[in-house]
């Protein structure tokens, strides 16, 4: 795929994986050579940015900058196991009420409808109220179990589209069966299009679990960017003078949703090529 | 769709349109159909998923009071508690009879939900009804006035797509679309609100108010409201610039546009009546599939600027596991969500002929 767009975006999102996975020990080897900076109470608290904390330190006297860098992993890891999670399910029932036909597909074309209105914050909100130990991977799940009926609805049309193609039909006569037919002739041509899918999930899994974070709901201790936002903003670091303990995982948090954005302009073109011609062309 | 009236003369078409006027009829009535039954589901799905959450509401609350005044209490006396209030909200009852109560009590005991467990014996209708206004105005204040501007401002973008000007607006648009909302909202709390100090960011109105038709009142809320809306709008309406650009720049290729441009008509008139009205439907669609999404956005608002909506009630009701309460904001936010979608989709005949008048 020689897509511009896929291109810079795959490259942004290279690099942050790379921070995220080798920032944290690194830069605690660099900066804090047998200190641990993300310990509670190593440091005085509230120091503004300075040679040894380049963005100072936060409340709780860690240093900002390593928790800033050791958040990107467990954000990025919530939005690809939760993306994952509605996109799989998403899928599947995308496919299947896709590919059936009369009665059932008017009933799953309704109650996907349904669960897409609804509106889930509220009762995201309600299942945090209820589990008292949260972990990355309960909240990722959880996420995911909300996000499927987007992909659904999208992946839905689609598959219905392709099964009316005069190939399908050739490979009904040659005796393929029902998962046959789904796994080798509908899915292949798909792919594209759940990248683009499975992509948008990842963004809107990340963008709830830091508006969960924001509001004080979350899974409160996973230290997540969502959750250093949200912490810089209830101990008012910006009044006190440290910019960065704000500005960073927020502009972190634009930077990944950008990637994904650009990857997914990319995969959209790739599968839908009349949208580079409408807008070349004329 | 006009070669097909033009074609048909006098009495054919008073017929096509008495047809069509019942083909609009039918489409309301199942319409309707689909959202009473969406409703239905919905109601039923929260209910549900409240009751099949483990963890006892009425242990947790007491849990909550007992810890809070910190001394413990006779454990019998605890026990006689529990099981007494357990009985007032009908919580021994089997699982399928509470259902139906609920939506007994619900539909036919005029939207009686059940008294809050924290403010008891204050119903949660109440409560609800009270922080309803605030949310439902911010939400839908800020969601038509997005959609107006972006609208607007996609069309014009998407009519000069080739100025630099709109390739500039297009990029702006798509940093600003995929900002979170919450982080507009942050970042205008802490600019204009905090360090600029040009306009309030934070409570609904000046503190030393009291709600009243007075000028000084109303221009306080008014200016209190401004930045909350402002980052709703800010997220909403570059997401829809963006989808008018796209459906006006696919417009822009058809081959009627062009007959139009031959025709001689000037410029405005082909981009108002023949550009901007056929982009213009799917825009109303779209109009209807972000109401939830941006329902949500309008509850993470309210907790960031501290205006006493139903967000707010419901992180409150939550904190002190308020069973009721919550169950009562999740239903009206449902409600809510389902009927303007409602609204919206019942409002695409007047705009689009084609379902109108389809045969």
């Amino acid at each position: 795929m020689r897509n511009p767009s896929i291109i810079a975006g795959s490259i942004m999102l290279a690099l942050i994986v790379v921070v995220a996975l080798a920032g944290p020990s690194l830069v605690s080897r660099l900066l804090f050579p047998g200190e641990r900076p993300t310990m509670r109470g190593s440091y005085r608290p509230y120091q503004l940015d300075s040679v040894e904390h380049p963005i100072g330190t936060d409340g709780d006297g860690r240093d900002g900058l390593m928790v800033f860098i050791s958040s990107i992993g467990p954000s990025l890891q919530i939005g690809l196991i939760a993306g994952a999670t509605s996109t799989g399910l998403g899928v599947v029932i995308g496919f299947l009420a896709g590919y059936a036909r009369g009665r059932l597909d008017t009933l799953s074309r309704i109650l996907i409808d349904m669960v897409l209105v609804i509106p889930t914050l509220p009762l995201l909100l309600m299942l945090a109220a209820y589990i008292d130990r949260w972990d990355l991977y309960k909240l990722s799940l959880i996420l995911g179990l909300f996000g499927w009926s987007f992909v659904a609805r999208v992946i839905r049309p689609q598959v219905q589209s392709l099964r009316e193609r005069s190939y399908v039909d050739l490979a009904v006569l040659s005796g393929e069966n029902a998962l046959e037919i789904i796994f080798l002739e509908l899915l292949p041509p798909l792919l594209p299009y759940i990248g683009y899918v499975f992509s948008l999930s990842i963004v809107g899994s990340m963008l709830a679990e830091a508006g969960l974070q924001i509001i004080g709901l979350g899974a409160g201790g996973l230290p997540t960017l969502g959750f250093m936002i949200a912490k810089g903003f209830r101990e008012s670091v910006i009044a006190v003078g440290l910019l960065g303990q704000m500005l960073l995982p927020a502009g972190a948090l634009i930077y990944v949703f950008l990637a994904l954005n650009l990857i997914n302009t990319g995969l959209d073109e790739v599968f839908n090529p009349r949208l580079k011609t409408t807008v070349e062309g004329k | 769709m006009t070669a097909n009236s033009d074609a048909s003369a006098g009495d054919s078409a008073a017929e096509g349109q008495a047809a069509g006027r019942r083909e609009v009829f039918q489409y309301a009535v199942r319409r309707f159909g689909v959202y009473l039954f969406t409703l239905w589901a919905a109601i039923t799905v929260a209910f549900f998923v409240f009751r099949l959450v483990p963890g006892d509401p009425m242990n947790i609350l007491l849990g909550n009071l007992t810890r809070a005044e910190g001394r413990q209490r006779d454990a019998a006396a605890e026990e006689a508690i529990i099981a007494h209030y357990r009985e007032i909200f009908g919580m021994d009852d089997p699982l399928p009879l509470q259902y139906i109560n609920y939506l007994r009590k619900a539909i036919l005991g005029g939207l009686d939900l059940g008294p809050s467990f924290v403010e008891y014996p204050a119903q949660t209708k109440d409560l609800v009804f009270r922080r309803m206004p605030w949310t439902i105005g911010i939400f839908t204040t800020s969601v038509l006035l997005a959609w107006i501007v972006g609208t607007g401002l996609g069309a014009l973008i998407g009519w000069l797509q080739r100025s630099r000007l709109s390739q500039l607006a297009v990029v702006i648009s798509t940093l600003l679309q995929i900002t979170p909302v919450y982080l507009v909202a942050l970042g205008l709390i802490i600019y204009v609100g905090y360090i600029w100090r040009i306009l309030p960011a934070g409570g609904p109105y000046a503190r030393h108010l009291q709600p009243e038709w007075t000028w000084e009142f109303i221009s306080s809320l008014l200016t209190h409201a401004i930045l909350p809306m402002l980052s709703n709008m800010i997220v909403i309406g570059a997401g829809f610039t963006l989808g008018m650009r796209a459906l006006m720049i696919s417009v822009l290729g058809e081959d009627y546009l062009t007959f139009a441009r031959a025709k001689g008509l000037s410029p405005f008139t082909v981009l108002k009546d023949y550009a901007f009205r056929n982009a213009l439907i799917p825009q109303v669609t779209a109009l209807a599939i972000i109401v939830g999404a941006t329902l949500n956005g309008t509850f993470i608002i309210e907790i960031l600027f501290q205006l006493p909506g139903l967000g707010t009630l419901f992180v409150q009701a939550m904190g002190l596991r308020d069973f009721n309460t919550m169950q009562a904001v999740v239903l009206f936010s449902i409600f809510a969500v389902l009927t303007l979608t409602l609204i919206v989709d019942l409002a695409l005949p007047l705009l689009d002929p084609r379902i109108r008048r389809t045969a």
